[in-house]
Parts: structure tokens; C-alpha cells; sequence
């Protein structure tokens, strides 16, 4: 798996992950936005788009990133998700707590 | 009527992770075309969850080996996971989803909403879990 992440405006952060997002990988998502949230950047966009996996362990970092964003007063959107990580989202009642947005330039169009 | 096939893996960890498994299910789907792409999902989520609870089991000191088995069959999907990790309290009764905020406490919940049967016992010192899934094609 892949993490890269890039800054739009002065305070936005997106995080994109290539590749499975289990448990060998979201200790490295949780840091990736931990440090970006230090760093200032406060809203947090997780693109999913390149990711064809994910478990609970995936999901569990996300939340994390949630939490440590609003935290600091900011927000954790997702995007991209694909059909398997639509699937576990449902099952585990996490669509209306990971929000959506229907693209990376979307996610906090309207702030 | 596609033959059934079976599979198997095994796994010492550290250093080995569950991204074994997936390249295994690779081959496992590329064998069987006939499996709906919504089964392929919920079984590999199923393993994997299954897979990560029992490997989040083992310590530094003291890895954890386990022998995977994956049988593939007309409308039929079962894998068994045969592992050294320590027993502990496992609980599969009553099991729900936790509070959308909880970051842990999903993998059982998660594995019983995507499978038929999940059924673990001891068996001579290990543990050995199996899912099920059945399907129409």
C-alpha cells in the first residue's frame, strides 16, 4: 500500500491510499494523518479511489483520524469509495460517520 | 459444473501477514469465474477479518502459525484457519457492532454479517476456525 498526500488551500490535507487498507497497513494511515493534522492542516480528505480493500482495522484508522482531526476542530471526509469498501462501511453502519463527498474538490466546497 | 478446488497456505508470523492471503485469493478467483464479484468481496473480508484477529494474537516472542484452507465449489465457499496463537476468551455469541467511534471490536461482528457459519473449537493445542458462505451463481 501506498499513502501520498498533498496540501490544497492553507489548512486542507489529502491523503490518497493505493492498495489494501488492512491491518499491515492503517497503522501508517493513522500516522499520515495525525501528522497532518499536527502540521495544521485540520481538514482531512481520504481518497479512496486506488483502494480495492479494506477491513475493520482500515475503518478503525479512519476513525482515529476522525477523532484526532475534529479534535484539533477540523473534519475527516472520505471519497472514492469503491464497491468493497462500500460493502463494509454498510455493514458496519459507518456511512454517516465517515462522510462521503462526491470528489476530492468537493469535500469542503462548501466551508 | 465447475469442479470443486481446494487450496492451501501456511503462514508463520512475523514475518508473514495477511497480504498472503490475498495474493492466494488471486488465484483462487482467477479458478473460479463463476463466483459473483459480491461473493469474492464478503469471503475475502471474511478471511481477512478472520485472519487479522488471530494474527493480532501473536507476540514478538512468540509468533503464530497458522494453516489455511480454502475450498471453492459451486455455490459454496469455505476456508479453515488452523492457528497456534494463544486461545484465549473467545466470544462469538451475541456479538454486536460497536458505537460508530469505537476504533477496534468490529472483526467478529463484521465476519458474522458476511458469512452463513462461523465456528471456531480447539483441536489437539489449536485453535480451528472456519467460515462458510453459500451462494447462488
Amino acid at each position: 500500500m501506498d499513502i501520498t498526500t498533498r496540501t490544497v488551500g492553507h489548512d486542507v490535507a489529502v491523503v490518497t491510499v493505493v492498495g489494501k487498507l488492512n491491518i499491515v497497513s492503517s497503522a501508517s494511515l493513522r500516522q499520515v494523518v495525525a501528522s497532518a493534522v499536527a502540521a495544521g492542516r485540520l481538514r482531512i480528505v481520504v481518497d479512496l479511489n486506488a483502494v480495492d480493500f479494506i477491513d475493520s482495522s482500515g475503518l478503525g484508522a479512519m476513525i482515529s483520524g476522525l477523532k484526532t482531526a475534529r479534535n484539533a476542530g477540523g473534519d475527516l471526509k472520505i471519497t472514492g469509495a469503491g464497491d468493497q469498501v462500500k460493502l463494509v462501511l454498510q455493514l458496519t453502519n459507518m456511512e454517516r460517520v465517515l462522510v462521503s463527498a462526491d470528489s476530492v474538490d468537493l469535500a469542503y466546497a462548501d466551508a | 459444473m465447475p469442479k470443486a478446488r481446494e487450496y492451501s497456505l501456511w503462514i508463520e508470523t512475523p514475518p508473514g501477514d495477511v497480504n498472503l492471503i490475498h495474493e492466494l485469493l488471486v488465484g483462487v478467483w482467477e479458478n473460479s469465474p463463476e463466483v459473483p464479484i459480491e461473493e469474492r468481496f464478503r469471503f475475502e473480508t471474511a478471511l481477512i477479518e478472520l485472519a487479522s484477529n488471530v494474527i493480532r494474537h501473536a507476540t514478538s516472542s512468540n509468533g503464530v502459525s497458522c494453516v489455511l484452507r480454502v475450498l471453492s465449489t459451486q455455490g459454496y465457499l469455505q476456508a479453515e484457519l488452523r492457528d497456534t496463537a494463544d486461545p484465549g476468551d473467545v466470544q462469538l455469541d451475541g456479538r454486536v457492532m460497536p458505537d460508530g467511534m469505537a476504533e477496534s471490536g468490529r472483526g467478529i461482528p463484521v465476519i458474522q454479517s458476511l458469512v452463513d457459519e462461523l465456528e471456531y473449537s480447539q483441536d489437539d493445542g489449536h485453535n480451528l476456525w472456519r467460515i462458510t458462505r453459500r451462494f447462488t451463481s
